[in-house]
């Protein structure tokens, strides 16, 4: 750790070069590990030490950009350089208005010592213990687990002085039996949280329950989805109809649809950065403070994020959702998303199904079929199983499903009291918060040989 | 920089490290991309740092740090150790290396013009220019253009004595044009979907596209697509052409043939393979026409290099042959369990990354047909164009890719234009239907810059010849 003071007097002194009009200086600083297992050995064993100082120089509005992993005082200088001679060569862009302006930030508690002091041995005696479980069980298991910390600052030349420090620790298993499998997974910001013998438990059981999977037809079935499934669905939603820039294109399902009905009423997504109860993170990386941000609200499209270039476009504030500066053409996009839950519970709602499917989790979706329509297609894996008369009868051959995730949500009949924090993408800056979800129909449209 | 290394390398094998190996990168890249004449992306970033991987008690540790000073590296080869042993409280046995020639080299990308020394103002005269063309039509909502360039510098050295020194330039540059009207989304890209093609190379590369003749034509198909019928569904022959071939090469031959996956590593994140090694040499993977070469010395592909990360030359070698399944992509600790020497794929996607098999240039040999014969010869088949879409299973058997545009043959001829259409199957079956591969005047390395694997995530450069191909019986459309 380097600390808020000496991180921030750092860039200053960089940023009073005074190359451009405006000037920012985003700093993302990370001590890593992470212990990958497979047939109940590790066979990786990582740790990485990184930083990277983005600027970004405005000359009236042009804007350049520039980059490095170097903290010395002479790389940093010779990146700002590298931004403002960009930013000289540069055209125009119509939609800058101003980098931001200070603002308060909410206190949230993002740093836990034991994550972050959590060494490669504890993590070896983990996943050891996950796999002398497995052993007792005769399945063997695969998976991985990271844990780490870092440091988040951003400072601009209107006065803005943003620093944050977090730490992140998440766990997957699967479990392997002769012919099945079963998933689980664990995320926090505090090691603490994390029940090891729990997770290792579910995805034992699952791999137990799934064994010699039944083959079942495509084709519309009820179903209940767990939290990493649920999950799985919002990020790729997130990721084509959420944000900004697929808002402004009219390519984003909420495109010119403000207002309306988009899926069941007991729906609503909403993005929260401040919300310390998943993996909070109180600004974005030009130093806007986030907000809880209403996406679907009981069914109806209510809105999107931004960063402050695309909110400028729609006459709107940021909501503090940008991402690096690097990445400023891509607009804003929800890193703390949210799933409301409701009052059922997982055995409730399994209780529900006369004939269905429970899915633990989807592998490798993809959302770029018809993007106006939310159309998904994706697999299942690691404990498809049959629901039938209200009890889990033994597991199911893997299904790839097709289907307009907007269709498929207006069937929600249940979702669960707990919600659960899955992991996503962007890591440690935030993840997906989600409930199982048993929705009437979902479409699937082929089937695979295991 | 290299005394340094050199000196850590003696202070791993004074700690008693049976493997141990030091890789110094540095990696300049520069991104440009515009969209709708605005230029939203111009990045410049340098990123350098070391990684040290070591095997000691029989596992692996590694630890990397951007940090290049002598102490920094030995307090990093500390951790190393450390995480080794660490990892050694689940041996079930130790892992063991292939031999490798312990090379002293250097290796240099073959450049004609340094994309870095092309001044930026041309670079985005020829982007806007364009996006201008581009965005000529109401109907074209958003209009993107992008170059992006990287330059690798390389220092691995050994253990056992390796000291190679490598220096990659990879270029690369597309567009992509997306009609909107109605609430229906279509688009066209050029040269290819996902920020276009790549190469090693220099600026040639990216002149050699000829990037603005194409403009006009991806504008008005992207329109086109907005009022076209949806592809009908059903079993029909397709034509694929030698973009998505490069794509259907690249999810179902490139990834299952990679031996970590076939031997459960990558379980954890992307799955295994249906390639287990009860299969090699006995599986019928697809007709005898279909021929796949890993090839790491393809002038100008994107997976081209001089050596992997672990020191081991580059090389060409066959995973199918005339239909049948004979070879993975190896490393060093993979290659012992079929008591061979590692075939050279492993790469990392930076200093602070172990490296992992990763595809090279995995290629779909050119056939002897022309593509006007095949054309004449495939009345009523589907010509399925540019990858939209793709999703596979974990074993890489059920597989869905949607492209952007579809053509009924009619005459030797493209005539209906369709939209959304997706194609499905499973991997053996659909490669066993394949009944003719265009010759090599169609045939083309394709840069694919994007390949995800690993955790944490790591992004590999890879590329894929091919040509355009005709499979039989192949079920198109989803029924919904």
């Amino acid at each position: 750790m380097i600390g808020a003071d000496r991180i921030n007097s750092i860039l200053q002194t960089v940023l009073d070069l005074n190359l451009g009009d405006q000037a920012e200086a985003s700093f993302i600083g990370s001590e890593s590990g992470l212990t990958r297992f497979a047939n109940s050995t590790i066979h990786q064993n990582v740790a990485e030490t990184q930083s990277k100082v983005y600027f970004r120089v405005v000359i009236g509005r042009k804007i350049g950009v520039a980059s490095t992993n170097s903290f010395t005082a002479g790389d940093l200088k010779r990146a700002y350089r590298s931004a403002a001679k960009i930013a000289k060569v540069q055209k125009e862009n119509p939609h800058f208005v101003s980098l931001p302006k200070p603002a308060n930030y909410s206190k949230i508690d993002t740093f836990f010592d034991g994550t972050a002091k959590f060494t490669p041995r504890q993590r070896a005696m983990k996943v050891k213990s996950i796999i002398d479980r497995a052993s007792k069980k005769n399945c063997t298991v695969a998976g991985s687990l990271s844990n780490g910390s870092g440091e988040l600052a951003v400072v601009n030349t209107l006065g803005v002085s943003a620093y944050q420090r977090i730490s992140a620790v998440s766990v997957n298993v699967i479990a392997m039996a002769a012919n099945s499998s079963g998933y689980a997974e664990g995320l926090s910001r505090n090691v603490e949280d994390l029940n090891f013998r729990a997770i290792a438990a579910t995805a034992l059981d699952k791999a137990a329950r799934c064994a010699s999977p039944a083959e079942m037809p495509p084709g519309e079935y009820e179903v209940i989805l767990e939290p990493a499934a649920v999950a799985a669905l919002i990020e790729w939603v997130n990721y084509i109809g959420f944000g900004s820039k697929p808002f402004q294109e009219n390519t984003s399902f909420m495109s010119g649809r403000i207002g309306e009905k988009i899926t069941g009423e007991s729906v609503t997504i909403y993005d929260d950065g401040t919300d310390s109860s998943a993996i909070a993170f109180p600004f974005d990386f030009e130093g806007v403070p986030k907000r809880k941000v209403e996406l679907i609200t009981n069914g109806v499209a209510r809105g999107v994020v931004y960063d402050s270039m695309t909110a400028a476009r729609d006459g709107r504030q940021s909501t503090g959702n940008a991402l690096t500066p690097d990445a400023t053409g891509e607009g804003g996009l929800a890193l703390n998303v949210f799933v409301q839950g409701g009052k059922s519970s997982l055995p409730e709602m399994i209780g529900n199904v006369e004939n269905g499917l429970l899915v633990t989790r989807f592998h490798y979706i993809n959302g770029f079929i018809d993007t106006p329509h939310a159309v998904l297609t994706g697999m299942t894996r690691d404990g498809l199983m049959r629901i039938k008369n209200g009890r889990l009868k033994g597991g199911v051959k893997n299904l790839r499903f097709t289907d307009s995730i907007l269709r498929a949500f207006e069937s929600v009949k249940a979702l669960s009291a707990e919600r659960q924090l899955i992991n996503a993408w962007w890591d440690s800056l935030g993840c997906i918060v989600a409930p199982a979800m048993h929705l009437g129909s979902l479409r699937f449209t082929g089937q695979t040989d295991f | 920089m290299k005394d340094r290394l050199k000196t850590t390398i003696d202070y791993l094998k004074s700690k008693g490290a049976t493997y141990g190996d030091i890789r110094y990168v540095r990696t300049t890249t520069e991104s440009i991309k515009v969209t709708n004449e605005t230029v939203d992306t111009l990045a410049h970033d340098v990123d350098q740092g070391f990684g040290i991987r070591v095997l000691i008690d029989g596992a692996w540790g590694f630890a990397s740090s951007a940090i290049c000073t002598q102490g920094e590296m030995k307090k990093v080869a500390n951790r190393a150790l450390q995480i080794a042993r660490a990892s050694a409280l689940t041996r079930r046995a130790e892992v063991k290396l292939a031999e490798a020639e312990p090379a002293v080299d250097r290796f240099e990308t073959a450049v004609v013009v340094d994309p870095f020394e092309i001044k930026l103002a041309r670079k985005l005269d020829l982007l806007l220019g364009i996006n201008k063309v581009l965005g000529k039509d109401s109907k074209i909502r958003v209009a993107e253009s992008s170059m992006d360039f990287y330059r690798t510098e390389k220092i691995f050295v050994s253990t056992e004595g390796a000291d190679i020194e490598q220096t990659l330039t990879e270029s690369g540059a597309g567009y992509t044009a997306t009609a909107v009207d109605s609430g229906e989304v279509q688009r066209r890209s050029y040269p290819n979907s996902h920020r276009g093609d790549y190469g090693t190379g220099g600026y040639e590369f990216i002149e050699r596209m000829k990037l603005m003749d194409h403009a006009e034509r991806v504008r008005e198909e992207a329109i086109a697509l907005l009022t076209a019928p949806v592809c009908p569904s059903g079993p029909r022959t397709i034509i694929l052409d030698a973009s998505q071939m490069a794509l259907q090469v690249h999810e179902s031959c490139g990834h299952p043939t990679e031996l970590d996956r076939v031997l459960g590593t990558e379980i954890s994140l992307a799955g295994g393979s249906f390639l287990t090694l009860d299969k090699l040499g006995k599986l019928r993977y697809g007709s005898k026409l279909v021929n796949i070469v890993a090839d790491a010395t393809c002038p100008g592909g994107l997976g081209s290099f001089g050596y992997d990360d672990e020191g081991v030359r580059a090389q060409r070698f066959d995973l199918v042959r005339e239909g049948m399944f004979v070879g993975y992509l190896t490393s060093r600790e993979t290659a012992t369990v079929l008591g061979q020497k590692s075939n050279g794929t492993m790469r990392a996607d930076g200093w602070n990354r172990v490296p992992l098999i990763r595809m090279t240039n995995i290629n779909l040999e050119p056939g002897i047909v022309s593509l006007n014969d095949l054309l004449a010869d495939s009345d009523g088949a589907i010509l399925l164009d540019t990858n939209k879409s793709w999703s596979i299973d974990d074993q890489r058997l059920n597989f869905q890719f949607g492209v952007e545009a579809a053509w009924e043959i009619r005459g030797g001829r493209k005539t209906q234009l369709y939209k959304n259409p997706v194609y499905t199957g499973i991997t053996p079956e659909f490669w066993n239907s394949c009944d003719a591969i265009c010759n090599r005047d169609s045939w083309h390395i394709w840069g694919v810059p994007n390949c995800g694997k690993g955790e944490p995530m790591q992004t590999a450069r890879v590329a894929h010849g091919a040509s355009p191909a005709r499979f039989r019986n192949v079920m198109v459309g989803v029924d919904q």
